[in-house]
Formats: structure tokens, sequence, C-alpha cells
């Protein structure tokens, strides 16, 4: 059996290894634009000085040879013909399969703002190489503008402050990180990013981008004309799927690419894992419909438990998060619960013995049974306790083989 | 390398620490033989400050809402929810013996795991906030210093080749 995987990050190398353990003879290659492995969510940390590039490498350095893989690297993928079961290479080399994963990811996205995508001194932050160039040019630089508060946008301001660099976020949402949390968690942020010199205009997008002779960024006016200068702009402002090789009305679209609960796609022998699929962009998801992909694509049938994305978990300065589902009560048939002591905050949302929603900071301890009732809508009405103190001894159940499952 | 057989066969013989939860009386036996084993000032039971809070049990005896004691430790489980979600590669999954292993020199302090787990086992460390607080089966001691100080027989091991 002959498999190709396009893509070398969660996705592309959980299916590899997979897919290994599954069918030791098999033919395996890997095709990825990248030439390394590395975490993706990891990249602020190389930048910050944390990490050296060699420590983003998630699968371990000999992965390919110890899973006795085929690896092209730094190589795009021109064009999928599926008709042939092919896939034609930037190099012109074209690749058989007998069963095709498409694990190619997302890129960023730069909105078309003026001069924003015409000036120089532009990064996003989603490659290896973004985080180099940006970590070459923050030596040149003391004012930077972070385009976007979502959570590549604070990884961002993260790895800069390091630098001992100015920084400016402007974020069109009333807060930042609006996406994963409600105002208060998200002032607990900001207060700490403030400390730290960082400036935050919230509730407003930007007008345009000014250029200097040589088309260097210079500043940024805001919509409501405020000027700021700025010599770099991180465009943390979302990422599109990696689907132009793709030909038209072959593989079914949504935003990314259709997958059903077994990773496939509506055409026969390929599937989809990771964020150029329609899902929830995020690392889990992504492992587990590349793990999923492989049993299906060796002829074992498994399907995709779990596809709960609302999920987030945030480290910064020191101050951890973890958001669960709703952020907010959509209306008042909801119950929210608050808790409040010392430097923790915790919120939870229900409605009629379900919890919808969490945010927890400060103390996450043991907080994964909160993920499970969440995406599992565990009713909890019969538990007599108060909502902060369940856990799993409420639930508890072991198996024969010694693991645990919930008896609800 | 693993095939799937084995690792099909691995699930049946995992050792895991196994749990008689009646037999629990929440004596707490087993976390201070945790934070024993674990204390890197030494493994005596006289080593173990207990007003330092570097020393952590990686299990914990949880509550009911029956007010009975639970135990709480790693199942080193068969699909490892701290492993699909671990970004750095630090938490992984040893297909031969079963381990779920930490590696706390490649964490990147996430935490996804803990968000992740859905028997609540794992925390980030009470002190630094760092790395996270999870069981490694003792290393390579021959029995787990939770169990061989488990007074009631609540605590015992199946599987692997103490089975």
């Amino acid at each position: 059996m002959k498999y190709l995987i396009l893509g070398a990050s969660a996705a592309g190398i959980s299916c590899g290894k997979t897919l290994r353990e599954l069918d030791p003879n098999g033919e395996i290659t890997v095709v990825s634009a990248d030439n390394r492995i590395y975490s993706r969510c990891m990249l602020h940390h190389m930048m910050g000085g944390e990490k050296s590039v060699e420590e983003l490498n998630f699968a371990g350095d000999d992965f390919f040879s110890r899973y006795n893989i085929s690896w092209i690297k730094e190589t795009r993928v021109q064009k999928l013909k599926v008709g042939e079961k092919t896939v034609q290479l930037e190099n012109g080399n074209i690749l058989s399969y007998d069963k095709l994963l498409i694990a190619t990811g997302a890129h960023a996205f730069i909105p078309p703002i003026s001069n924003l995508r015409e000036g120089k001194g532009v990064y996003p932050l989603r490659n290896l190489e973004d985080a180099l160039a940006i970590t070459e040019r923050v030596k040149k630089v003391k004012d930077v503008l972070v385009l976007g508060a979502g959570l590549v946008g604070i990884d961002a301001v993260m790895g800069l402050i390091k630098h001992g660099l100015h920084v400016t976020v402007v974020e069109v949402g009333d807060r930042i990180l609006p996406m994963q949390l409600d105002k208060l968690a998200a002032s607990n942020y900001e207060k700490l990013l403030k400390m730290k010199g960082v400036t935050f205009y919230t509730g407003i997008g930007l007008q345009e981008v000014e250029l200097d002779e040589e088309n260097w960024v210079k500043a940024v006016k805001l919509q409501e004309g405020r000027r700021i200068n700025c010599e770099m702009i991180i465009a943390a402002t979302g990422i599109r799927p990696n689907i132009d090789f793709i030909e038209k009305d072959t593989i079914k679209m949504d935003r990314g690419i259709l997958i059903n609960d077994r990773c496939m796609t509506n055409v026969k022998d390929v599937y989809g894992a990771g964020d150029v699929c329609s899902t929830s962009p995020i690392w889990p998801i992504a492992v587990k419909q590349g793990t999923v992909a492989a049993y299906n694509m060796t002829g074992t049938e498994k399907r995709l438990e779990d596809s709960f994305g609302l999920k987030n978990s945030l480290n910064f300065l020191e101050l951890q998060t973890v958001s669960l589902g709703l952020t907010e009560a959509p209306d008042d048939s909801f119950t929210v619960m608050l808790q409040h002591y010392k430097n923790n905050y915790k919120k939870v949302i229900c409605k009629d013995g379900v919890i919808y929603g969490a945010i927890l900071q400060g103390d996450i301890s043991y907080c994964g049974v909160l993920t499970y009732l969440i995406k599992n809508k565990i009713n909890i009405s019969h538990i007599d306790k108060d909502i902060f103190d369940i856990e799993y001894s409420d639930f508890f159940k072991m198996k024969e083989n010694g693991e645990y499952e919930y008896t609800v | 390398m693993m095939g799937k057989e084995k690792a099909d066969k691995g699930d049946d013989i995992m050792r895991r620490i196994m749990i008689q939860r009646d037999l629990c009386m929440g004596c707490l036996n087993c976390g201070l033989a945790c934070m024993a084993e674990h204390n890197e000032k030494g493994k005596s039971i006289y080593d173990l400050d207990l007003e330092d809070l570097k020393n952590e049990s990686r299990n914990h005896i949880g509550l009911d809402k029956e007010r009975r004691p639970v135990p709480i430790f790693c199942r080193h489980c068969d699909e490892p929810e701290c492993v699909y979600t671990c970004m750095s590669g630090a938490m992984t999954k040893d297909n031969e013996t079963g381990k779920v292993a930490y590696d706390e020199n490649k964490c990147a302090s996430c935490f996804m795991c803990v968000m992740a787990c859905s028997y609540g086992v794992l925390k980030p460390d009470d002190v630094g906030k760092k790395v996270v607080v999870k069981c490694d089966m003792c290393m390579d001691r021959e029995m787990p210093r939770c169990v061989e100080n488990c007074p009631t027989g609540c605590l015992y091991i199946e599987g692997g080749n103490q089975a």
C-alpha cells in the first residue's frame, strides 16, 4: 500500500506515526513545504529565546527514520489529480498514491488594509520562517504594532516584549482574546501586559499603514484618526486553509476541506486532517484527525469521537487560564456562577443541569473534568455539591483493565 | 516497532496501579509516599518537609458527593488525551511499557494536558507553575511507592511482568 501525506505538522505527523504502527510494511511518504518538524504553538518561545529552533521539534529528531517514512521537504504541492490518484509537486515530480491524506494546514491571512500587504516590515506569525524573520528584524526596531489580539497576537506580544521593544496592540474586539475570555479575565491579562509596557487599543480597527520612501512601515493610522509610529507590524489576523492545489469541483469545501467523522473527503481514498479542514483549527483535533485518518486509510473503521473545539489553555506572564465552551451566557435562561478569591477567577455557565461554558483563571488544577462535562453535555443536577467542587470522584468507575470511565 | 497486533495485546497486559475503591479510607499514605519518592532532597520519609510546597503528590484523594474518599491516580490511558493534546512532545505514550511519560525539559507549560485529562489527574506545579505534576510509575522502581505504602490493599498492581 502506498500512502502519501501532504503536510508535516500535528495532523501529518500523527497520521504517519499511526500508519506505521498499523501497517509495518506500507510505503509512506510525507511531502511538506516545511523543512523541519516544528510546533507552531511554540514559535513565540523561540522568538523570546526560551526555546531553540531544534527544541521546537515535537516528534523527535529521528522521526522519519524511526518510523521508516520517506520525507520530501521544502516542496510544495502544485496539483492534486484525484482521477489519476497523483500529486504533482512544484519541482515537476509526480507522486502516485493509493491513499492520500491532505494535511497542508493553513496560511496567515493579511486583511486588505491600505499598504498593509504592500509594506515592508509586515510579518505574519504562522511559520518558522516568519518567527525567524521577526527575530532578525526586532534587532533593528524599537516600536512594534501587533494587529489582532487573539491567541497568535498575544503569543507574538510575549515573544516581542522579551526584546525590550515597545509593543502596541490593536484589536477590533472590545477586549484582548475576545474568543477565549470574558471582559474580566481579559482585563487581568491586559493589566499584566501594561505593566510590561504594552499599550492597547481595543474596539478599534486599522485605517491605513504609512510607508517611508523605501516602502518600510513607519506608522499606522487608526479608524478614529490616531496615528501611531511603528517600524514593524505583526499581522495576527486569522488564517485560511492551504487548498490552492485542489482542483475545483473535486473535493467539497466549506472554507476548508469537508470531512466526515472518519476523516474522509467526498473523494474516494482522499482523507483530510488538521487546519486545512473546516473543523476547529486547534492542535488536539489535528492530532486526533490524523490518527483517525490513519486507521481508516489502513482499512480499520474508526470514527472521530471528539470534535469539541471551543477549548483553550493560556499561560501568559505566569497567569494560567482555561476557557471552555461559552464565555458569556447567551440569555438569562442560563445561570452564571462566579467564584472570586485572591488571584483566582472562576466562572461556570449552566442551563438545566448542563454546563455550557467555563473560564478558570489562576488555579486550573484538575480542570479536565470540566472539559469532559462540557463537551459531553453531562447532566450534573443530581450531584448535590457546589458546582466548583464537582470532580471525577463523583463519576468514578474503573474498567477491568484499570482505566477510568464515567458513570453518569 | 509496535505493529497493531502488539499494541492490542499490550493493552491487555499493561501494568497499571489498580484501585479497590471501597478499601480507601483516605489515610493519604499514598500521597506521602509519592512526595517522598519524588523529593529532590532524599527519598526517606524523614527527608520530607511538608511545609515545603515543592513537595507535591502526583496522585490525590478526591471526595465524592457522599464525602467518600476516591483515589485519583494517573491511568496511563490507552488513548491518552494528554498525549494527543501535547504540542511540545513532552507527553509521550510508550507502546511497549504502556507508560505515559512526561519530559519537563521539553514542556512548554501550555497546560493543554491539564485541560485535556478527562479524569482531573493533572495540575501545574504549585510553586513554579512551570511543570505538570504527573505520575511516572516511580520510573524503574520495582513497585510504585504509593502501592507499597497503601495499608488497606486499596492500591495494587496488575499486568506487566508483575502479574
